[in-house]
């Protein structure tokens, strides 16, 4: 089946790979994915060895003791790990309270099942102590011995010894902290010493060991301390450790964060190790074998390094303990408790940008190189490819000193926590930790941690998408330098010694060539001159190196770079005099020692991969267990605000930083780093447990504050939008300001669909849209809930609200998909299966019960106003549901200065709230708010109004005359008042039947106004227009086209109409839906096309609605008796209404209410209507009691007080209403055509023969 | 000295060998890396459409939804 592929076929495959395009729409504000992660190690810690024979056998045999040194480090580091992670067991078993417990035994059979293998890792833990110590101390007596001492020692090897120091240190601070270790064992110990488990000597006394191991304090260092003391001249090979790790800090060889702190602790602790009884540091200081001073400076400047995880150590402790300081304290300067400046990352910082922005410009030139060259033909030149590798190396140098600097800071600041009296935002009662980190940055420096985390986490994506580049470069570059350096560069000191006859150094620089070198043949050439001691030939003698793409391997680089160090090395003490490097010539020397320098970094480089990560490692940002283990196990875990990683995520989401906004899923990142080391270097299920269990915790948190916050910004930005700029400017004079929100970076944060965290991948944007697909129903909810709690002028508020929640609905669109506008606003409407929504309901409500029987219009400022005192009971309104500033305008401020406009619009309504509820009740909604209205409408003239005119009607006198001009306005008025007593005192007059008038008037003009702020030009708003505008592509109206010369309008138009066929409504239901269907199309088609061309009006159709509720006996009374009209007799409703405008013209006493103040020209209106629908507006006009008061008293202009009623201001009463009824009939007969046209009068004439004379009756 | 030579072109042919060796597994490793690359790109890449895909799908699922609504009275669309 497998068809055999050639290995240029698969690398070309593989080469191809990088040509497919692989779109990814979002911006990369996170660290690099990982979701697979490949890093191959070749590392083979000396196993080969023995294959390189050309070495000298003095540092294969080194290399042997480097190897084991190495896996006893390892060891050492997983004993650490253990001890690091140990969590009490204990604390968890149940106690014995007596001995009579009767599971006493079940308990302790338990207990020692459970601590058994626990146990077991801790006397390995006893042994491998011994072991290590008694090794350390074998190699230092090896190294010290007479003999030896004049050797040569490598600096790998000092290093590794170093190292070693530097784990004893590590194992025994782990050991004495972590008390729940020892509780362990001894709880062990008691259980198994019941059930009789260590019933040998051998194990009474492994036991007993184990104890003292783990009970007494610095129990290794002690052991170590004693040993080495009996090792004559053990300070000589410390020292030499000491002064390596100064050279290496002098020189910066170092590169990752771990390897620099390592150095630290092996000075501190060796110093530590050399003072004592039998030796002095301070003397050997004074002898210059180490330099106590440089020391010193180092210490002041790095004050706290990294023990393990979070527990530091303050260097100056070392010095403070070793026996010999008391005396020389002076000599120290770093002891003294002064913050160091590279404690001060605000000042940092600036240094640190300068250096992104340089290195990032520089790497943008090569990756934009490497993507326009990728075809490139011919590879890499030499320089090219050092050039990249140089740019690799100060990379990772960069990162490893960013990364140095927020450890070094995080480590500083764990060991100086605060308290109440440096920050007063921390309580008195703070715990440790707490202080440690959650009260310890201020602002700055928190921003300060981000920045520089969000500089190293960019900058590691950048340089790992470039890794496989860097990755060849390196190889190449290493390989050329190499090979360069082995087959030419060591030719002249070849030469040099061949003929100087110096075997020694001549063997040593052979074997460097034989273990490295790639021969372009596979064979030295024989006839090299420099072989012979000769000079080259005049024509140059030419050797050509080859070119790979492979570096050393682990072995042959530590050879070739110890076998080198032997010849160039000048150190030691006092007793090695004679190095190699004297008899060199300084030429040769100076070549050297550039080659060995440089190719330091060689084994970072070509685990460039590693090294990056390593560089980049943050996860100690989140390890506690130094800290849970003080709390004595108060705390199984810390709560998130106390975790550094949330601590600066939530920094940024609470202070809503813009610059920091984009930042925020680098904090995030923290935790990937912390569960990637639990999983790979702990080990521990449960640690990893613990940061999955946050991460659950923090993100949820996240994704609620962030979408919150979205939602918040773009409403608020909204609502500033559609805020009145006048009132705005207004507000300004005034020295009040309403912000803009300050613009923020969400947009980038919004695109993420790809969130890579613990391994799982969050689509953020679709997080953030389920959120604020909620806040925005929600908000939704809360104007129209806030609508039903309040009256009818409401509703401008809350069309301001949809219209402030439309735009930020538009706003949003543009980054996350939502649900349609109108959908949602249905939604919150409930209308989206209902007829009718909550607005609808609410408004017909409010009309029923405050509208209708609480307000008086005023036709002059067509507004209603509310009556001075209510009529009717007070209504009750369902509560505003709960809300939030976000959920109304977004903001305080701007919740505040829409308070204060719309406040102008609660007391009255006018056409602002007549255009609100047009356009938010829409054809539907009104359609049923009038059905309803002309229901009461209905129920009140038929039913009380009826009644009481029935009522009111036998009150009247059967006949009322005009009198005669003569009598004089003042007689003609107490005529009427001596005639109409019965009405005028009638008790409910001016109540009930007044108020069921109003109520009718009120209705109708609802329906007035609402059909005027429907089509009326004068307000701004469209409605109707609008809708044409948009139904007229599916009703076949297509505009007018742009002809071209010799093209048919006709013929276009036809064209156009065929293209649009199947848009058209009409046809497509008579096709496609029931006859029921088509015919409804058919009419809605009729109605839209020819509403406006005929004017057709809602309001007459209204009109003629009342007529029909009209039409009781009651109304017209009995026919005329002359057959022509009545005249005197007081039975049909005019009669009766200007009997009633008799009552509300006469003037009212000081502190009454006026008609109008109580029911407005509401009441006026219901009897005008009335009076013209029942077709008795010209004998009202003609005939009316009041109005010929008034002519009577425009002729005589009499002035007199009748009954308590002054004339003369009856008389201006009047004239008011006389003008009011002559608008209202103008109204109402232009609604119902029957003034518009001319002939209708003529129409309904009734021709009578002219009245005859009874005396030429007779005579005829 | 002869035998010497012969041993040391020996060695020396073997360590060639080793550097030739050293290098087809740089070869294949740096292959590898850039599939792991071209993987994890491809990872993205799909996650990123993928979402883009599921929000589209889920906007018309709520569109469904709710034109369902909008015309049935009570009952739903079988």
């Amino acid at each position: 089946m497998a068809t055999s592929v050639t290995l240029e076929d698969a690398l070309s495959n593989v080469d191809l790979l990088e040509d497919i395009a692989l779109p990814d729409q979002q911006p990369c504000i996170e660290p690099p994915p990982a979701s697979i992660v490949y890093q191959a190690n070749f590392d083979t810690n000396f196993e080969d060895r023995t294959a390189f024979v050309t070495g000298i056998a003095k540092f294969m045999e080194e290399a042997t003791v480097h190897a084991k040194l190495n896996e006893m480090l390892e060891e050492g580091d997983e004993y650490a790990v253990m001890l690091y992670t140990w969590r009490s067991c204990s604390r968890a078993i149940p106690s014995i309270k007596s001995n009579e417990q009767p599971n006493r035994v079940e308990i302790y059979e338990k207990t020692v099942e459970v601590l058994e293998p626990e146990v077991t890792k801790l006397v390995n833990f006893m042994y491998f102590q011994k072991r290590a110590v008694d090794w350390f101390c074998e190699e230092i007596k090896r190294l010290c011995h007479q003999e030896r001492r004049r050797d040569f020692v490598s600096e790998a090897h000092l290093l590794t010894l170093g190292k070693f120091i530097n784990m004893f240190a590590v194992l025994d601070a782990l050991k004495n902290m972590k008390s729940s270790v020892k509780n362990d064992y001894a709880q062990y110990r008691r259980a198994a010493g019941f059930l009789k488990k260590m019933a040998d000597p051998q194990s009474i006394q492994e036991s007993q060991n184990l104890s003292m191991v783990l009970a007494n304090h610095d129990k290794i260092t002690n052991t170590l301390k004693e040993k080495l003391e009996t090792i004559p001249g053990y300070e000589e090979i410390l020292a030499d450790v000491i002064n390596i790790c100064l050279t290496y800090l002098d020189t910066r060889m170092y590169v990752t964060p771990e390897e620099k702190h390592v150095l630290f602790k092996v000075m501190g602790f060796g110093l530590y190790l050399m003072d004592g009884s039998q030796s002095n540091i301070y003397k050997l200081d004074s002898k210059k074998r180490i330099s106590l001073s440089k020391i010193d400076k180092y210490f002041k400047q790095l004050q706290v390094v990294t023990l393990f995880g979070d527990m530091q150590i303050p260097l100056y402790s070392y010095i403070t303990k070793s026996p010999h300081y008391e005396e020389n304290k002076s000599r120290w300067t770093c002891t003294a408790t002064n913050n160091s400046p590279s404690y001060n990352i605000l000042e940092q910082l600036q240094p640190i940008r300068e250096e992104h922005t340089k290195y990032i410009s520089e790497l943008a030139r090569h990756s934009n190189e490497v993507v326009t060259t990728a075809q490139k033909d011919s590879p890499r030149t030499d320089e090219e490819n050092k050039e990249l590798c140089d740019l690799a190396l100060r990379g990772v140098q960069l990162l490893s000193s960013w990364t140095v600097q927020l450890m070094e800071l995080y480590s500083w600041k764990l060991v100086h926590p605060t308290d109440n009296f440096s920050n007063k935002d921390c309580p008195k009662e703070a715990e440790e930790y707490e202080r440690a980190t959650r009260y310890n940055y201020d602002t700055d420096e928190k921003f300060a941690f981000v920045e520089v985390i969000a500089m190293i986490k960019g900058l590691q994506l950048l340089m790992s998408r470039m890794e496989s580049v860097f990755n060849e470069a390196i190889r190449r570059n290493i390989y050329a330098d190499l090979q360069d350096f082995v087959q030419i560069v060591l030719r002249e000191p070849l030469r040099q010694t061949v003929k100087k006859k110096k075997t020694l150094i001549k063997s040593i620089l052979t074997s460097i060539r034989d273990t490295c070198v790639d021969w372009m043949r596979g064979m030295e050439p024989t006839d090299d001159p420099c072989l012979k001691g000769e000079k080259d030939p005049k024509s140059g003698y030419q050797i050509h190196v080859p070119r790979r793409n492979v570096g050393p391997s682990s072995t042959q680089l530590y050879m070739v770079r110890t076998m080198l160090e032997s010849l160039i090395a000048d150190r030691g003490g006092p007793s090695s005099k004679k190095t190699l490097r004297k008899e060199m010539d300084g030429m040769a020397l100076t070549s050297l020692d550039a080659f060995h320098k440089q190719s330091f970094f060689y084994t970072h480089l070509l685990n460039f991969s590693e090294t990056l990560q390593k560089c980049c490692d943050l996860s100690q940002l989140w390890f506690r267990e130094f800290y849970l283990e003080l709390t004595m196990g108060q705390r199984i875990q810390f709560p998130i605000e106390m975790s550094m990683p949330w601590i600066l995520t939530d920094h940024i989401l609470e202070t809503k930083e813009p610059s920091m906004m984009e930042y925020v899923l680098y904090p995030l990142d923290l935790y990937n780093d912390s569960a990637h080391y639990a999983l790979t270097k702990f080990r521990k299920q449960f640690l990893y447990d613990e940061v999955e269990a946050e991460v659950n915790l923090c993100f949820d948190q996240f994704v609620y504050k962030l979408s919150d916050q979205i939602f918040t910004y773009y409403k608020a930005q909204a609502a500033s939008i559609m805020l009145d700029k006048r009132f705005r400017a207004e507000c300004a004079q005034h020295g009040i300001q309403i912000p803009y929100p300050p613009a923020n970076r969400y947009e980038t944060l919004l695109k993420q669909r790809h969130v890579q965290i613990l391994g799982r991948s969050v689509d953020l944007n679709r997080l953030i849209t389920q959120r604020i697909s909620t806040a925005m129903q929600k908000s939704l909810d809360v104007a129209i809930g806030r609508f039903e709690s309040g009256d009818l002028t409401g509703i401008v508020e809350l069309e301001c609200l949809t219209e402030v929640n439309r735009l930020t609905h538009k706003l949003l669109s543009e980054h996350v998909s939502l649900m349609d506008f109108e959908a949602m606003f249905r939604e919150a409407n409930h209308n989206v299966s209902a007829p009718y929504g909550r607005i609808t309901l609410h408004v017909f409500w409010e009309l029923n019960y405050d509208f209708l029987p609480n307000y008086c219009y005023n036709n002059s400022t067509n507004r209603f106003v509310r009556a001075v005192f209510p009529l009717s009971q007070e209504v009750n309104r369902e509560r505003a549901p709960p809300n939030t500033p976000q959920d109304v305008y977004g903001t305080k401020v701007l919740n505040n200065a829409y308070g204060h406009i719309y406040n102008l619009y609660t007391g009255f309504v006018g056409s602002p709230h007549f255009r609100a509820i047009s356009h938010l009740l829409g054809y539907q909604g009104i359609a049923v708010v009038m059905e309803e209205l002309l229901k009461i409408i209905k129920s009140l003239i038929q039913g009380s109004i009826r009644q009481y005119v029935k009522t009111l009607m036998d009150s009247m006198p059967k006949i009322c005359k005009l009198p005669r001009f003569d009598y004089g306005s003042p007689a003609v008025l107490e005529y009427y008042y001596a005639q109409l007593q019965d009405i005028i005192n009638y008790p409910e007059l001016k109540t009930e039947v007044f108020q069921s008038f109003r109520e009718v008037g009120n209705a109708v003009l609802f329906c007035l106004l609402c059909e005027q702020s429907l089509v009326s030009t004068k307000t701004p708003s469209q409605e109707e227009v609008r809708d044409l505008l948009h139904a007229a592509p599916f009703q076949n109206i297509i505009p007018r086209q742009y002809v071209k010369e010799g093209e048919k309008p006709e013929a276009k138009m036809k064209k156009l109409e065929q293209k649009y066929q199947a848009l058209q409504v009409t046809s497509v239901i008579e096709k496609l839906g029931t006859p029921q269907q088509a015919a409804i199309a058919r009419e809605g088609d009729l109605l839209t096309k020819e509403r406006l061309c005929c004017g057709l009006s809602m309001f007459e159709i209204i009109l003629t609605r009342i007529k029909t509720f009209l039409e009781d006996q009651i109304w017209h009374g009995p026919p005329p008796a002359n057959g022509v009209m009545n005249i005197d007799e007081c039975t049909e409703f005019h009669r009766l209404w200007s009997a009633m405008q008799i009552v509300y013209c006469m003037p009212v006493g000081e502190n009454e209410f006026t008609v109008e103040q109580c029911f407005g020209d509401s009441l006026n209106w219901a009897g005008c209507l009335m009076t013209i629908l029942l077709g008795q507006q010209r004998r009202f006009e003609a005939l009316d009691f009041a109005y010929h008061i008034l002519k009577i008293n425009k002729a005589d202009l009499k002035d007199d007080v009748i009954k308590g009623v002054n004339l003369r201001r009856m008389c201006d009463r009047i004239r008011k209403f006389q003008i009011l009824n002559t608008q209202i009939f103008a109204t109402v007969n232009k609604y119902l055509k029957s003034g518009d046209a001319d002939s209708l009068p003529v129409e309904h004439v009734r021709c009578f023969q002219p009245p005859i004379h009874q005396s030429l009756a007779s005579s005829c | 000295m002869a035998g010497g030579r012969d041993t040391g072109s020996a060695v020396q042919r073997q360590i060639q060998q080793d550097w030739a060796n050293r290098e087809y597994i740089e070869v294949i490793t740096a292959s590898i890396k850039k599939i792991t690359d071209f993987l994890n790109a491809f990872d993205m890449s799909c996650r990123s459409r993928l979402a883009m895909l599921n929000e589209k799908l889920t906007s018309l699922e709520r569109r469904i939804e709710y034109i369902e609504a909008r015309v049935t009275k009570g009952e739903t669309l079988t």
